[in-house]
């Protein structure tokens, strides 16, 4: 018996290479190859969702572009949530650069004080 | 580690979608985030092109996708991010849809249905000789459109388009008969299981 078979019923979470897809969209691939990818779609319905979604982009030229600028914005959002964080972060350390000179004076002026009254 | 560098990101590529996530739990640094969301971008955009069909709506909502993905995985712990990011766009779209439409599509609550992901391993306890029997079985009971179609598809390892080319079936058949035929196979083959058990 072959088996192949188990394949029918199993589900898959293994990657798809984002090139071979974009070649699978252009019609780049041999017959193995797309078979290949016809199987993880056939295996995933977020692969399987994600390829008929795309096949409607008429202008397969474009998808790089707007994978590009996705890629592009996503990274940008998380730098300024970034910044917006450090930011944030800046007045507690000023807070405990204060609370460190405040002991240090305080330390310096007890000193003053009990050396005078021993004088 | 405070910021990754996203020159040498390709040295990153070997660790999974769950270790770049536990790697995000471990210190909350927000590149680890980018770097796993940015493997999902062009599936993404392509499961909301399938139901918003726009390309400017699609776009925007990769974008509110992966915004919302970043509040909810710095408040939760996710463990199967591949699914739950499914998910999320899944849910994103239909209310993109909702908002569009209405509420009363009949279509939108029939994709309502949780997306069938993440069982795999489910019949690894079951022994393979005996499985793969009641597999053979269950697939001659099977109608002959998807018996033939599992057949070309799994066994022979044909493309749809071989498959539409040797059957004479369109593109959308045969994907529906494999499809089709895979849940039916599965729904005879858990009859067959609970019987033996």
């Amino acid at each position: 018996m072959n088996p192949e078979f188990f394949n029918i019923i199993s589900h898959s979470n293994k990657d798809i290479d984002p090139q071979k897809l974009m070649d699978y969209l252009n019609n780049k691939l041999s017959d193995t190859e797309k078979h290949e990818i016809e199987k993880l779609m056939a295996e995933s319905s977020l692969i399987n969702d994600a390829v008929e979604g795309l096949e409607h982009i008429k202008d397969k030229g474009k998808l790089q572009a707007y994978v590009d600028q996705l890629n592009k914005e996503l990274h940008n959002h998380l730098q300024k949530k970034k910044l917006r964080r450090e930011k944030k972060r800046l007045p507690e350390y000023s807070w405990i650069y204060f609370a460190i000179i405040l002991i240090l004076l305080l330390c310096i002026i007890a000193y003053m004080v009990i050396r005078q009254s021993i004088h | 580690m405070s910021t990754l560098n996203f020159v040498n990101k390709d040295s990153y590529s070997h660790l999974t979608d769950q270790e770049l996530l536990d790697r995000f739990y471990a210190d909350h640094n927000n590149d680890w985030l980018g770097l796993l969301l940015e493997r999902y971008i062009l599936l993404l955009l392509g499961v909301c092109m399938k139901y918003l069909k726009n390309e400017e709506e699609a776009k925007d909502s990769v974008q509110q996708i992966f915004l919302k993905a970043i509040t909810e995985l710095n408040k939760y712990k996710v463990t199967y991010f591949r699914s739950w990011i499914y998910t999320v766009a899944r849910n994103h779209c239909l209310m993109q849809l909702r908002n569009r439409h209405g509420k009363s599509s009949a279509a939108i609550s029939e994709n309502l249905a949780a997306p069938v992901e993440e069982t795999a391993g489910e019949n690894n306890h079951m022994e393979k000789d005996h499985m793969l029997e009641l597999m053979t079985n269950s697939l001659a009971e099977l109608n002959q459109e998807q018996n033939q179609c599992l057949i070309l598809f799994y066994l022979e390892k044909k493309s749809y388009q071989e498959i539409t080319e040797n059957t004479g079936f369109t593109l959308m058949q045969v994907k529906s008969h494999i499809q089709n035929g895979k849940r039916n196979l599965k729904i005879l083959l858990d009859k067959k299981l609970n019987k033996s058990s």
